[in-house]
């Protein structure tokens, strides 16, 4: 299997009891911020995605949200774009995975595609492309875009991303809510049509329906950990592909965990108690209920079956008392030794059939020294437990960048020659 | 002030082309009155009852916001064609320049239909409308709209736990036609909100000297969605028009000063 860093990009010093008074989004105060320590928050973000790349994960993944203290990453391209550099300058074989620039929000759909595809050129051709509608709070509140538009404007520019980067000729766009005389993008994607594209979603069968039929991989962003959603979203998903005809190849299937590794359980809780229990409560768990579904996101039926069932059945409501225990328990974050973090993972990967695992090392407050020691140390004696998981099935990863699948073959054919 | 309650029918017009089936309600008798609803979509309450006992109420209700038929919104792309699917609908439904009552959305819907098309009216009534915008008085909507629904009820009442309020706010008595119930109100807010974000401002305020018909403008003096500068913004930019400001009273005027709202528009639509 493949595994991939996963980065948010918090304001690592939030003041104790943030989480009472103000929410993490919208209308979080700035006033609390010091320069210097963004400085030190957004530096260090960069700095463990290149330790990330350095120790050996297979690819690296940055999100966009906008007036957030949780994730200070207004565009994403930004972040990746110095560590596809780095990569490229290191020699580094690394994905770049945007996920993404958020297509329901944008106003300026052809600048993601001119961003992504010079993403893809700089790194050799090892982009994935996340397609995100984007938060209600991002699209709505943010970016002010009517709800109702939100999934029509997400439709609509994705089409036209696609379009602009294999069309070959300029072309005329004249769209619902964009018009272009001519588009004409430079550069484009060395890989074509286009890079594997991964859409993040909260699984509704809509949207897992759209996945499937257009052969995209289905990325579950949702920081409930496997236990309390995943059943019923992954079962979901693997019933659909099979009605549909699509195969059970588990690349299809990406899904972020938060992970905390040490040398030893007893450790691992010493070290990572505060700074998890600060990541829930001060960012995703200060994030307004309302603020995930701006009246007209959501169609009616879906506003009625959360209604109805009390919320997503995840831990978003409680994220903000959630206590270690609870969080570690429920597996929404995955915490001890190399072999307790190994072991837990290796039983929900192959349960769910999870080819694409992104696992989230830095969290909250957690330092720079401290993430990187928990980069390295899953590097080092987690990630070769997962590697061969799914080797003996023998699937393609079809949603991974031809760049490094083109290198695979490369070294593939070197060792058998040595053979 | 005993309103007998008028029998409320439904009726369906066909406007853009045929790809949109709009919903009516109808009741009363006399000269024809039509209603523009606020965010929340249609409600029949006291006012409309009022309003049929010396006219034939027509009250349409937003694309979008009728039971069963939620997708109809996706027809109406821009405001402008919002306005032409109600000046299709007004001639659709046979009616010879009737009167019109905009409840906040609904009001800035008939102030721009009465501007846009100065022979559809015959007369105006804007109730707090939307529509305009001065940076030193902000307008609430988007927090309202996307904050905590219990917020709700002090952005549109002075007195939020009067009768008249608590009866705009009830929930039915049966728990399970709740949901439903919020989510059919959380789409139509989606609808109409389609037409009003984040600002409700397509320029009104520079077509408002085209209406030509009387117009009665009146405001609640403790409106905390739309303060009530805008009595008098409104009131300077349509030529005669009569504004009254209602002491003690919120965004909802019908709601919070119910006779004194009856009282300015009757006197008014009599004249």
């Amino acid at each position: 299997m493949k595994v991939s860093l996963f980065e948010q990009v918090p304001y690592r010093y939030m003041p104790d009891g943030y989480e009472d008074r103000y929410s993490s989004v919208v209308t979080a105060p700035y006033d609390f911020v010091e320069p210097a320590r963004m400085q030190d928050s957004l530096v260090s973000a960069y700095a463990e995605l290149m330790h990330g790349a350095r120790a050996g994960l297979d690819g690296i993944c940055v999100t966009e949200h906008s007036q957030s203290s949780y994730d200070v990453s207004p565009n994403p391209t930004l972040l990746a774009s110095a560590v596809a550099y780095g990569a490229q300058a290191e020699g580094l074989d690394v994905a770049i995975s945007v996920l993404g620039r958020s297509l329901g929000k944008t106003r300026e759909p052809l600048k993601i595609a001119e961003e992504y595809a010079l993403l893809d050129c700089i790194s050799g051709g090892r982009l994935i492309a996340g397609f995100p509608v984007g938060l209600s709070y991002d699209a709505n509140l943010n970016a002010a875009i009517p709800a109702i538009d939100t999934r029509d404007r997400y439709r609509e520019h994705r089409e036209l991303i696609l379009k602009a980067w294999s069309e070959p000729d300029p072309f005329p766009w004249n769209g619902r809510f964009e018009k272009y005389g001519q588009v004409n993008l430079w550069p484009r994607p060395i890989q074509q049509p286009h890079p594997p594209i991964w859409i993040p979603g909260t699984g509704s069968p809509g949207t897992l329906r759209e996945i499937l039929q257009n052969d995209y991989a289905f990325v579950y962003l949702s920081w409930d950990g496997p236990k309390l959603v995943g059943q019923q979203i992954f079962d979901r998903y693997w019933e659909l592909a099979e009605q549909m005809g699509r195969d059970a190849n588990p690349y299809r299937l990406a899904f972020l965990q938060v992970v905390a590794v040490s040398e030893t359980d007893e450790r691992a809780e010493k070290e990572y108690v505060q700074h998890l229990q600060a990541h829930y409560r001060s960012g995703l768990g200060a994030v307004p209920a309302t603020a995930f579904a701006v009246p007209g996101y959501a169609e009616p039926a879906a506003v009625e079956a959360m209604v109805r069932s009390g919320g997503s059945g995840g831990m978003l409501a409680r994220m903000k008392t959630a206590t270690y225990r609870e969080i570690v328990d429920s597996q929404v974050a995955i915490v001890g030794s190399p072999a307790t973090v190994a072991d837990q993972i290796e039983a929900f990967v192959r349960e769910f059939r999870i080819g694409n695992l992104l696992v989230m090392l830095q969290n909250g407050s957690m330092p720079r020294d401290l993430t990187e020691k928990n980069i390295s140390l899953f590097a080092a004696e987690v990630l070769p437990r997962l590697r061969p998981i799914w080797d003996d099935e023998g699937w393609e990863n079809h949603w991974w960048p031809h760049g490094l699948r083109a290198m695979d073959t490369v070294e593939a054919a070197a060792a058998e020659e040595v053979a | 002030m005993a309103t007998s309650e008028a029998p409320v029918r439904d009726e369906t017009v066909e406007v853009f082309g045929g790809r949109l089936r709009l919903h009516v309600k109808v009741a009363g008798d006399g000269p024809p009155l039509v209603h523009f609803h606020p965010l929340p979509g249609l409600a029949w309450q006291p006012l409309l009852d009022q309003l049929a006992e010396q006219h034939t109420v027509y009250a349409p209700e937003h694309p979008g916001t009728s039971p069963g038929d939620p997708q109809a919104i996706r027809e109406v792309e821009t405001f402008f064609e919002l306005l032409l699917v109600y000046e299709e609908a007004v001639r659709a439904l046979g009616l010879e320049r009737p009167a019109a009552v905009g409840q906040s959305f609904g009001g800035m819907i008939a102030a721009d239909l009465a501007a846009t098309f100065p022979r559809l009216f015959s007369r105006l009534v804007l109730l707090s409308p939307i529509g305009l915008w001065r940076d030193d008085a902000p307008i609430p909507l988007m927090e309202m709209v996307a904050g905590p629904p219990e917020d709700t009820p002090k952005y549109l009442f002075a007195h939020p736990e009067s009768l008249a309020a608590q009866a705009a706010q009830a929930l039915p008595d049966d728990p399970d036609q709740i949901p439903a119930l919020i989510a059919q109100t959380t789409w139509n807010i989606g609808c109409t909100t389609k037409f009003a974000w984040p600002i409700a401002d397509h320029g009104l305020g520079r077509r408002l000297h085209r209406i030509a018909v009387p117009t009665l403008v009146v405001w609640g003096r403790d409106d905390a969605l739309v303060p009530v500068a805008y009595a008098a913004e409104f009131g300077s930019r349509i030529r005669g028009s009569q504004v009254e400001v209602l002491d003690d009273c919120g965004h909802a005027v019908q709601a919070d000063q119910p006779e004194r709202t009856w009282t300015a528009i009757s006197k008014f639509l009599d004249s």
